[in-house]
């Protein structure tokens, strides 16, 4: 990073269904308790970044910026950011390059999506505009249907079986129990997982992360200190099509942010002690823990049958914790920080894409326990 | 329409809004011609899909839509045939070297930088060891070490190819490392050198020359002075070069221009780089018929 970024404080509401309140209502309760920790006043937000997707297509709002702004007091300048379920982080990698610019010395980076008002059919359209309108959506296609011809193919070429990715799900439901801001905080054993009903072959209802509302946000600065900072923050894409690739059962982009994050903060994967990573289904686990460098291609699996020193996804991940697309990015971080502060470990890991990675993005933040 | 083989599939449960007919089966297919689609399946009792299975497209009504038009489709009929597997996992080169040669200005280090890019499961780029120095522009390309280094690492074989390129400003020696080349071969990728005539040549000695692919890339012209305007031009346009440089760097083109002709059995395909795309894709072609070679 070309200057020293704190991340000074953060805040999130619960992730669920909130049929009581609108777009507004779940930005404004992010921002608010983002606030209510901060070292700071709201006066001295200087930016605002907001990420989300669906807000046009589900919400009939666009112009989120200028929303947001208006929340606060005195209305600093504000941009909205997309890119599907990497919205988050991208806002981050935004709110980093503007900080390291010197435009802005304090950033409120904000994520927020509402989700649960729309049907079953109108959400999967809505989240189809994630992957390619004329390659992949003409057939027929949804986001599980792209993640079950890759779960498909992955065990083909590894041999991974059903009951061994059942173990994925359920770690990620017993890990959300303690999360008082997770969406399901209920443990699955791995046969329920294994006997719920077929989505797209061969994945199951709780193979995928759910439809959520919810929002998170949090404060960057370079003009105020704290404990924690971010020691990388590395961006890469993809062709959207999976149809373009070489490969299924990686993702090029996940490879390549995580590799350039590493050097950034000049580490190696080994050091991390705490990784989210980005598992909106089952079998993307697995791949993440191969691209980030975890687990040899086909091994990702032993991280769930013998886990490691390493916690992952502490929070519950995107199946058990919930995934408001454009927060999860967010929330993410936010975990990170609070699983560092806990252990007193210096590093931790975020790692959150969009579409079937297309977009990637790779935070590493650092936690100075002196 | 062109038959293919399927790579995977899945049954959708919950099609997005308009697609009357539930489930859908779709799969992700690798076409005779090597491109790759996503489309609907139909399966007939006798052959479930299956990976590796055969495909054939058939035309059909996929829906009508709520304007009442009425939308047709590619749709894959899998066959009874298992196609000779095509797998990722088996895409392997061993002692394969794809090398490309051209003048300077041609667009080398474009091209292969995009090509590692689209194919970076398959393919890697050898650095360039050299002992010129570091200048602004140059990418990750080089290895640079010193005069001595260079000629301690020719004394003991450790280079597979070298060259000394004449130079009024400085002494620049060229090469590539046995072990970077055999380091990117352990990964099963396949090697990209950006070269010029004489490291061409050395590697065919090294390694024999049916090991590698060898294509040359020239500038768009129906004459030499053609060819070597445009080469002027670009060079001018990137900026890399002054201009004493680019006067060497002519020169030099000028003889690598007489190469083409003179050392064609060097050489499996001679490109012209005029559109950038289209050369991309023959060189993925060539590199993807290698794989299945």
């Amino acid at each position: 990073m070309q200057s020293e970024i704190s991340l000074i404080s953060f805040g999130q509401t619960k992730f669920g269904e909130w049929w009581n309140k609108s777009l507004r209502d779940l930005l404004g309760e992010a921002v608010d308790a983002a606030l209510a920790s901060a070292p700071c006043t709201a006066l001295d937000i200087d930016f605002i970044v907001v990420a989300n997707m669906l807000g046009e297509s589900m919400n009939g709002q666009a112009h989120l910026g200028a929303l947001t702004s208006s929340l606060l007091p005195h209305r600093p300048p504000a941009i909205r950011v997309e890119a599907a379920c990497a919205s988050g982080s991208v806002a981050m990698h935004t709110a980093c390059a503007l900080l390291e610019s010197g435009r802005a010395e304090t950033i409120l980076v904000v994520g927020a999506e509402k989700m649960t008002d729309a049907s079953t059919e109108e959400i999967t359209t809505g989240l189809m505009g994630a992957a390619d309108s004329e390659r992949d959506a003409p057939s027929g296609l949804t986001f599980p249907g792209i993640f079950g011809l890759i779960a498909q193919r992955y065990m083909h070429e590894f041999g991974l079986t059903r009951q061994q990715l059942n173990l994925v799900s359920a770690l990620h439901h017993a890990n959300a129990i303690t999360n008082p801001f997770a969406q399901f905080r209920a443990a699955m054993t791995p046969d329920q997982i294994g006997a719920s009903a077929l989505v797209a072959d061969p994945l199951r209802l709780l193979d995928c992360s759910p439809v959520s509302d919810g929002a998170a946000a949090c404060l960057l600065s370079t003009k105020h200190r704290s404990d924690l900072t971010l020691a990388a923050s590395q961006l890469s894409t993809d062709t959207v099509s999976i149809a373009d690739r070489p490969t299924i059962t990686s993702f090029a982009a996940t490879k390549d942010a995580a590799m350039r994050a590493c050097e950034e903060a000049n580490i190696e994967p080994q050091q991390i002690a705490h990784l989210e990573l980005h598992d909106c289904f089952s079998i993307a686990a697995l791949i993440a823990l191969e691209d980030l460098g975890f687990a040899e291609p086909g091994n990702g699996i032993r991280w769930y049958e013998q886990p490691g020193q390493m916690t992952v996804n502490g929070s519950g991940g995107l199946k058990a914790c919930g995934h408001p697309v454009a927060a999860t990015g967010i929330k993410q971080i936010i975990d990170i920080g609070k699983q560092l502060r806990a252990s007193g470990n210096p590093y931790g890991m975020a790692h959150n894409f969009g579409g079937a990675g297309a977009t990637c993005a790779v935070h590493i933040l650092h936690h100075e326990n002196a | 329409m062109l038959p293919g083989t399927l790579l995977s599939f899945t049954t959708v449960q919950h099609p997005p809004k308009g697609f009357p007919d539930r489930p859908r089966s779709i799969g992700l297919i690798e076409l005779s011609d090597g491109k790759r689609v996503i489309g609907s399946l139909i399966a007939p009792e006798a052959s479930a899909p299956a990976i590796g299975r055969a495909v054939v497209p058939r035309m059909r009504l996929s829906r009508i839509n709520e304007q009442g038009l009425r939308l047709y489709e590619v749709a894959y009929e899998c066959t009874a045939r298992v196609s000779e597997p095509k797998l990722n996992e088996q895409r392997h080169f061993p002692g394969y070297i794809l090398a490309l040669t051209g003048p300077s200005g041609v667009g080398k280090t474009t091209i292969s930088t995009l090509l590692v890019k689209g194919l970076g499961d398959f393919t890697a780029k050898v650095p360039i060891v050299t002992s010129r120095s570091p200048k602004e522009g140059d990418e990750r390309e080089y290895d640079y070490v010193s005069t001595q280094e260079f000629q301690v690492l020719q004394k003991n074989g450790d280079l597979v190819a070298w060259t000394k390129i004449p130079s009024e400003t400085e002494e620049r020696f060229y090469g590539y490392r046995k072990s970077d080349i055999a380091a990117i071969w352990s990964q099963g990728k396949l090697p990209v050198v950006v070269t010029e005539m004489h490291l061409l040549q050395g590697l065919s000695n090294h390694f024999g020359r049916r090991a590698i692919l060898s294509l040359g890339l020239l500038p768009p012209g129906h004459s030499k002075r053609a060819m070597l305007s445009q080469l002027l031009h670009r060079m001018r346009l990137r900026g890399r070069e002054t201009q004493e440089q680019i006067q060497e760097r002519l020169q030099n083109a000028q003889q690598d221009l007489d190469f083409f002709t003179r050392a064609e059995h060097l050489f499996d395909h001679i490109l012209v780089n005029e559109d950038l795309d289209t050369v991309l894709g023959t060189i993925k072609e060539h590199v993807l018929a290698l794989v299945k070679a």
